[in-house]
């Protein structure tokens, strides 16, 4: 096959010696396969405490003191942990594996990261190693830890904070142009994380980037519009997408740069809670005007096609997603919507920049037993002020909505199915499209992330924490599977 | 036929890889029977541009996979999932004897690749181009450790993998080039093993003085990895390249202090003085040294024909660990396939032959590096010898042959690496990716 000329057979993958090979830790359970043998090797001898004894003794003696007793080795390396690939989009899958352990031992495998803002994330999973003495996590189940099952991409989305960590957070990268470095270590027993200095056998370093190379990151402040372009490499043009999320505010980059790293232009928009927005930082100040300049600053990048531009909205984002879609002059390719509302009781700032004070959604807070708040009732159809739902008999583009069923802060269900009805009684069904996930909660995010159940909301006037929902590994698949399709929706109205 | 810009997808996996990491590069979206160029393009260091192209057709589903379907013409033809690397050559226009190698590991390689509408040949940048994406290829994989190394005055740098260790070791030795040379041991402790590059050859005292070190020097470098607290000083290897690898034969085979668990020879010859030092080596032999018909120098002969006589090469029938030799057989710079045959027979009659390995690639040539790295057949070279001097050397090899000589010696460098020094493993536990 590849012209080689192999003298002498050494190199075919067989042994050309036999024996066994022995952990260099210690096994808690007598394991059969682990018996030792005479291992002579002609020219073979290791050094042991500075005299060069033959292997076979070595052995011997070692055996005789292995049951019961730590076992730490100086003649073998240590096993391996790979992954692959070491740097990765956030969105790849990652394959890891141990490698040259001992057959049928229990190992735990743990990730370590830090956030943007410092605090650290950790997540871990117990395994019994292979009869050859390997775990690979695409093929073996988790039987205890952060989650169970065969799960290959466990260990990224069941990362939670580490003991000890500040309450209430949620895991968002702020600063995109850097990877999360994650520090993988494969442990000798079934440990928690926080025993990794005295059982750490093997370690990987992987990086995870929302960024691919050459994808390029631009700061928008023009006509007025605040936000950030990704752009993908290349001169373009390229189709692209208007990225919104929700009130928690400020400038939320990640999605956009990876919709740029999968050959999108993309273009995240703040509108609320972020300094160069004009007036006060708790309410939206922006109306519709700014909405249109967004859309159209977009369209008009001299390497956007300007006929290839979709929308998509997260949370409130639905709503200015659909609103801005609803203007006439506004024609986007698509839409997505993730758990929002089709209407509002919060008014946008009027033509001549002129705003109202909020109506008080707080009637329609609920909490629980601990105090936590859920805004879910508040996007009820029932509850939204009539005028503000969006008239969705005119829309001419496709449109996805995407709902987590137990979205504890959006009525997502009653919202699309509101969507649904207005949709069908014009007789545009066909331009519908719904994903529903049982147990997936509001914050449907890029996939291999970890879902927060509930997170601090605000410090002041009072310390909130609110409820997002989602079940670990039930949100997880959501996200996987959203994000497939979300990609393959783009595709199929932006490329074709 | 026209495509339309915003329907072609491009996408290349991974888009961060290691050097040795092979991607996929798939092209969607076009119409069936589309005719188009995919092209590579890398700026060096050194600022020059190096290029690669490939002409391709669309399949009945619009899909090119450059894994699957073969490239019509080009830098390179056929199914060649690599070609677009191992065939990048200096853009037209360029200066002639270059050669590419990464000096700064820390940062990766960037390479552009791009689709062109049409079977294009030239002028790249004036054509349409229909999607681009960056790719990185990177010589150390994330938590790797550098640490320059300047104890024993020694001019050196230790690659450390992540983790606590301990970590198999091993001593990188570059040819006659001198400088020092991180790429392969960067590469290495990627892979898991603890990898010291050492400069033996421009080193500060050689540059001052003009004296070459002596084999005390190769000893400290072996001791800085033995008495590594994260490193098994039972487990260490050698390995050499060109003129490299005579030094780690004669280490191997002479010295008291370096116990190798294993030795690789990549390109080397075992004809040398036996005790003398790194100076003493073939000033002598220059005027063998011919051209051929573009003045490029063949130095094979310097060292032909192998001598009988044992006291003029390193005596490797005494030798105790398993020894790997990687040969080109076109290699016009040193005559290795016939150092090999040599060195074959004496460890025959010495009866110590089970410890050799023999890779040996037909039309490969001298400069056999990790895989896709571009091939060169020739380069301008200055040798540090005494005195020292530049020429274009002709290094040899083919460029299909040679490309897959380093992809598959790579391969089975890291078997045997991983067999000796891991030891005693079972093959099924040895790696996929390889």
């Amino acid at each position: 096959m590849t012209g080689a000329t192999e003298i002498h057979p050494n190199i075919s993958g067989t042994p050309n010696t036999s024996g066994t090979y022995i952990g260099s830790f210690w096994c808690e359970r007598n394991i059969p396969e682990l018996k030792i043998e005479r291992h002579i090797e002609d020219n073979r001898m290791i050094a042991l405490g500075g005299k060069m004894i033959p292997c076979y003794t070595v052995q011997r003696n070692l055996a005789s003191i292995q049951r019961g007793v730590r076992w730490t080795s100086s003649c073998r390396p240590a096993p391996l942990l790979t992954a692959s690939p070491v740097r990765a989009l956030i969105d790849d899958k990652i394959s890891i594996r141990g490698h040259f352990l001992p057959p049928r031992c229990p190992v735990t495998v743990c990730a370590q990261m830090q956030s943007d803002d410092g605090d650290l994330w950790e997540a871990f999973a117990h395994f019994n190693t292979n009869l050859d003495g390997t775990v690979n996590l695409t093929r073996d189940p988790s039987v205890g830890g952060s989650y169970l099952g065969r799960e290959p991409m466990g260990l990224l989305w069941g990362l939670q904070p580490a003991p000890g960590a500040r309450e209430g957070l949620r895991l968002r990268k702020k600063k995109v142009e850097t990877p999360y470095v994650m520090l993988m270590s494969l442990l000798k027993g079934h440990v928690s994380p926080s025993e990794r200095p005295s059982t750490e056998l093997a370690a990987v370093t992987s990086e995870r980037w929302y960024m691919a190379p050459g994808v390029r990151r631009i700061e928008i402040r023009q006509n007025g519009v605040v936000g950030t372009l990704f752009l993908p490499p290349g001169s373009g043009p390229f189709p692209a997408m208007l990225d919104l999320w929700g009130m928690g505010g400020g400038l939320v980059e990640y999605r956009s740069a990876l919709f740029a790293s999968r050959g999108y232009a993309s273009f995240s928009l703040a509108y609320i809670g972020h300094k160069d927005l004009p007036g006060p930082q708790h309410q939206i100040n922006v109306g519709d005007p700014y909405f249109k300049s967004a859309f159209q600053l977009l369209q008009d990048h001299p390497q956007v096609y300007r006929d290839r531009v979709g929308i998509i909205g997260l949370s409130f984002g639905v709503y200015l997603t659909l609103r801005l879609a609803n203007h006439s002059d506004i024609k986007p390719s698509c839409l997505i919507c993730i758990n929002g509302p089709a209407g509002s009781n919060i008014k946008l700032a009027d033509a001549d920049g002129r705003t109202e004070q909020m109506e008080n959604d707080q009637q329609y807070w609920t909490y629980d037993d601990q105090g936590n708040v859920s805004f879910r009732a508040v996007s009820l159809p029932a509850n939204l002020s009539p005028e503000s739902k969006v008239k969705l008999e005119h829309l001419t583009c496709p449109l996805m909505y995407i709902v987590g069923e137990d979205d504890l802060s959006s009525s997502s269900i009653e919202n699309a199915n509101l969507i649904e009805e207005t949709l069908s009684a014009a007789v545009k069904s066909q331009l519908f499209t719904r994903l529903s996930y049982p147990g997936a909660g509001h914050l449907i995010e890029p996939p291999y992330t970890p879902n927060s159940r509930a997170s601090l909301w605000s410090v002041k006037p009072q310390k909130l924490v609110t409820l997002w929902g989602g079940h670990l590994a039930l949100h997880a698949a959501a996200q996987e599977d959203s994000w497939k399709k979300i990609l393959e929706f783009m595709e199929t109205n932006l490329r074709h | 036929m026209d495509m339309k810009q915003h329907c072609v997808k491009l996408s290349v996996q991974p888009s961060r890889g290691l050097v040795d990491e092979k991607f996929t590069v798939l092209v969607q979206n076009l119409l069936p029977g589309f005719q188009l160029t995919i092209h590579a393009l890398h700026q060096c260091e050194d600022g020059h541009s190096w290029e690669a192209f490939a002409h391709y057709t669309a399949d009945a589903t619009g899909i090119v996979n450059v894994s699957q379907d073969p490239s019509l013409g080009g830098t390179y033809s056929g199914v060649e999932p690599m070609g677009l690397l191992w065939s990048l050559r200096p853009a037209p226009g360029s200066k002639t004897g270059l050669r590419l190698r990464k000096m700064n590991v820390q940062t990766p390689m960037g390479v552009t690749i791009s689709v062109y509408q049409g079977h294009q040949t030239e002028g790249f940048l004036d054509q349409v181009l229909l999607a681009s994406v960056v790719v990185e290829r990177w010589y150390m994989a994330p938590g790797v450790r550098r640490v320059p190394i300047t104890e024993g005055r020694l001019t050196a740098t230790l690659f450390l993998p992540s983790g606590p260790g301990p970590f198999p070791g091993l001593l990188d030795l570059s040819g006659a080039g001198g400088k020092l040379l991180e790429y392969r041991a960067a590469l290495l402790a990627s892979h898991g093993i603890a990898s010291l590059a050492l400069d033996y050859l421009t080193v500060k005292i050689t540059r001052e003085t003009g004296k070459m070190v002596d084999n005390d020097y190769f000893e400290t470098a072996y001791r800085v990895l033995e008495q590594h607290p994260q490193i098994l000083g039972s487990r260490i290897a050698i390995l050499g390249l060109s003129f490299g690898a005579g030094v780690t034969l004669r280490m191997a085979v002479y010295s008291q202090v370096i116990k190798l668990r294993c030795a690789v020879c990549i390109s080397g010859c075992h004809v040398q003085p036996i005790d003398g030092h790194v100076e003493q080596i073939n000033a002598k032999n220059i005027e063998k040294i011919h051209l051929d018909k573009d003045n490029q120098s063949i130095l094979r002969d310097m060292l032909l024909p192998i001598p009988t006589d044992p006291s003029l090469k390193v005596d490797v029938g005494r030798l105790q660990c398993p020894l790997l030799l990687v040969v080109g057989e076109d290699d016009q710079n040193w005559p290795s396939y016939e150092s090999a045959i040599d060195m074959r027979e004496m460890m025959e009659r010495a009866g110590n032959s089970h410890l050799l390995t023999v890779l040996s690639y037909k039309n490969a040539g001298h400069l056999i590096e990790p895989p896709f790295t571009p091939f060169t057949r020739a380069s301008t070279f200055k040798a540090v010898t005494n005195p020292p001097f530049t020429m274009m050397a002709l290094w040899g090899g083919e460029l299909v042959a040679h490309s897959r000589a380093q992809e598959d010696a790579w391969r089975k460098t890291l078997v045997f690496l991983r067999e000796n020094l891991y030891g005693d493993m079972k093959p099924g536990a040895l790696f996929s990716n390889l």
